[in-house]
């Protein structure tokens, strides 16, 4: 008597099997998928998020918020945030990842002290960087007296040029812990024989780095400039707690602006187009990045 | 001549290591040892660990109701970590196992929800709530908490389900176990490294979380933590509230903090092999 299921291939894996995945994407259409069809329904109308009475305004929405500039003002603010972080966390993260990968002693003590923020919640980290950006009193102004420069001068929050860089500084603080121990996790599996290769063969320190070991953590390189990305295009937390917005619009990023116009201006209208052009903005930049980054990817 | 180069760079890494770990918990150290200081001491913070005392803690804790702010950060965390473990490691079976367009589909269907900000979409959702009739109580926020976290936790599990052979499935098979044998007794407990990092990746952001309480909570006693701390928005403006806000930030803090140097192993391979496997 033959066995029909000799071959492991043969396993049944019945279509039934879909069961398992039901409670998940019940609560995913429900809950997330659902709401995002709702935004472009309401993006059409004068929707103010609690009368239901609201008429069809066609594309009235989307000419406001480009001719009062509020979205492109928007579209730059977080494409810059982004930026920033993105550069900054990963240049220091990967440099970060490099010295405490070389076995040295304190290796610990210092990889605690970079993860600690992260363990934080946002909220507190606005609370603690308010104080440490506030003018006259505050950490920075302080350090500033203490060096005979004039502190009370310096207002980093309340002004135009500074602002949103002083909040991109405030995710970076928070963040480049998490970026630094993925790129950590990434170098530790690069496998020595290759680098040892490149020592024969009399590389540098320098181009051991170059050639051989940043090849080899593409794919980790990949994964955390996508999510340094991806958090970038969402930033709000420290928009909402320190600065409100301000001064004038300088740290409105696009989910700020959405959540504003919807909770305090009650136009879910406004909100809505302001939310699918965002939608656009984010889908368009992820595909991007994902199609150009999985071309430079190395596998082994 | 490497030896000498060596040392010569040793010390500008440690030069380097120790400034920016200085700059990372500086504000740390300031908060710390001003925590520390009776509510009406207004003298400059830069002047570290002068005085002890546990006021500006009493009057945190009080005002925040720290232990029903507590519970319900614990409940909620813990329900919304289990109920994520449990949904998603299922969801992600049939992605990885059944190899068809449909199931690739779905993944990317899935994966897809990660690039949506929940500030986008929050007020739809709200409508959602009040279309089922949901009411707003403590353990509400946890249905979005579970929402939020199936992109990622699929993401994670599908990534370390593909490394699980088939074959280990195939005794059971051929004994005539069903599919949820098959899937309980072998696939899952296969999963464990993943589903530490879920609960570690997820549970982080949960506890931590302050948006969904915010918007799903009501009443001081449903608040959790993070939500409980946007009552100290106007103090932070005052110099003179600044040792009692301080101690609320330490004391919402610190559960995690003390979570993290016990488990620290657990915190760093869970929070890497998320990133590096998936």
């Amino acid at each position: 008597m033959k066995n029909k299921n000799k071959k492991s291939g043969m396993l049944v894996m019945p279509n039934r099997m879909y069961i398992f995945a039901v409670p998940a994407l019940l609560l995913f259409s429900v809950f997330w998928i659902y709401p995002v069809l709702q935004l472009f329904y309401y993006s059409f109308t004068n929707f103010n998020g609690i009368n239901y009475n609201y008429d069809f305004v066609g594309f009235k929405n989307f000419a406001r918020i480009i001719s009062e500039g509020s979205l492109l003002n928007s579209i730059l603010n977080t494409l810059l945030y982004t930026l920033i972080i993105v550069v900054v966390s990963n240049v220091i993260g990967l440099a970060l990842a490099f010295m405490l990968n070389m076995g040295l002693k304190g290796t610990r003590f210092y990889r605690t002290a970079v993860y600690i923020p992260a363990l934080f919640s946002a909220i507190v980290v606005g609370f603690i960087w308010s104080y440490v950006y506030m003018p006259s009193s505050g950490m920075v102004a302080s350090i500033v007296d203490l060096f005979g420069g004039e502190g009370k001068w310096l207002n980093l929050l309340g002004n135009y040029q500074t602002a949103l860089v002083s909040i991109a500084a405030v995710d970076i603080w928070k963040n480049i812990g998490t970026t630094m121990i993925i790129y950590l996790a990434g170098l530790q599996t690069v496998n020595e024989s290759y680098v040892e290769a490149g020592m024969i063969d009399g590389c540098t320190d320098w181009q051991l780095i170059k050639y051989i070991k940043l090849p080899l953590i593409s794919t980790t390189i990949t994964i955390n400039v996508v999510l340094n990305v991806i958090a970038g295009l969402k930033a709000f937390d420290f928009s909402f707690i320190m600065t409100n917005g301000g001064p004038g619009r300088a740290t409105n990023t696009l989910m700020f602006s959405i959540f504003q116009m919807a909770f305090n201006d009650q136009m879910m209208g406004k909100a809505s187009a302001f939310s699918v052009v965002s939608f656009a903005v984010i889908v368009l930049i992820t595909i991007i990045m994902l199609i150009h980054m999985n071309r430079k990817e190395v596998e082994f | 001549m490497g030896k000498k180069k060596t040392k010569v760079s040793r010390v500008i890494i440690y030069i380097f290591l120790t400034l920016f770990s200085v700059i990372m918990l500086s504000p740390l150290v300031i908060v710390l040892s001003s925590s520390f200081r009776t509510p009406g001491n207004m003298t400059s913070p830069l002047k570290l660990f002068r005085e002890f005392s546990l006021e500006s803690y009493v009057t945190a804790f009080t005002k925040m109701g720290y232990l029903s702010e507590f519970v319900n950060s614990f409940i909620t965390t813990a329900g919304s970590v289990c109920i994520i473990v449990l949904l998603t490691s299922m969801a992600a079976y049939p992605l990885v196992r059944i190899k068809k367009k449909s199931s690739r589909g779905l993944y990317y269907f899935f994966i897809a929800g990660m690039v949506i900000p929940a500030q986008m979409i929050i007020v739809p959702i709200a409508q959602v709530f009040g279309r089922l009739h949901i009411p707003n109580t403590r353990f509400t926020p946890m249905i979005m908490f579970v929402t939020c976290s199936l992109p990622f936790a699929i993401f994670l599990y599908t990534g370390f389900l593909k490394s699980v052979p088939v074959e280990l499935e195939e005794a059971a098979f051929l004994e005539g176990a069903g599919l949820w044998r098959r899937f309980f007794t072998i696939v899952f407990p296969m999963l464990k490294p993943a589903t530490v990092s879920v609960i570690i990746t997820q549970g982080m952001w949960i506890w931590n979380d302050y948006f969904f309480p915010m918007v799903f909570t009501t009443k001081r006693t449903q608040y959790s933590l993070p939500v409980g701390m946007i009552q100290f928005l106007g103090d932070r403006e005052n110099p003179a509230q600044w040792n009692v806000l301080f101690a609320a930030c330490i004391l919402c803090a610190i559960p995690l903090i003390i979570l993290f140097l016990c488990l620290q192993k657990h915190f760093v391979n869970g929070i890497a092999a998320g990133a590096v496997k998936g």
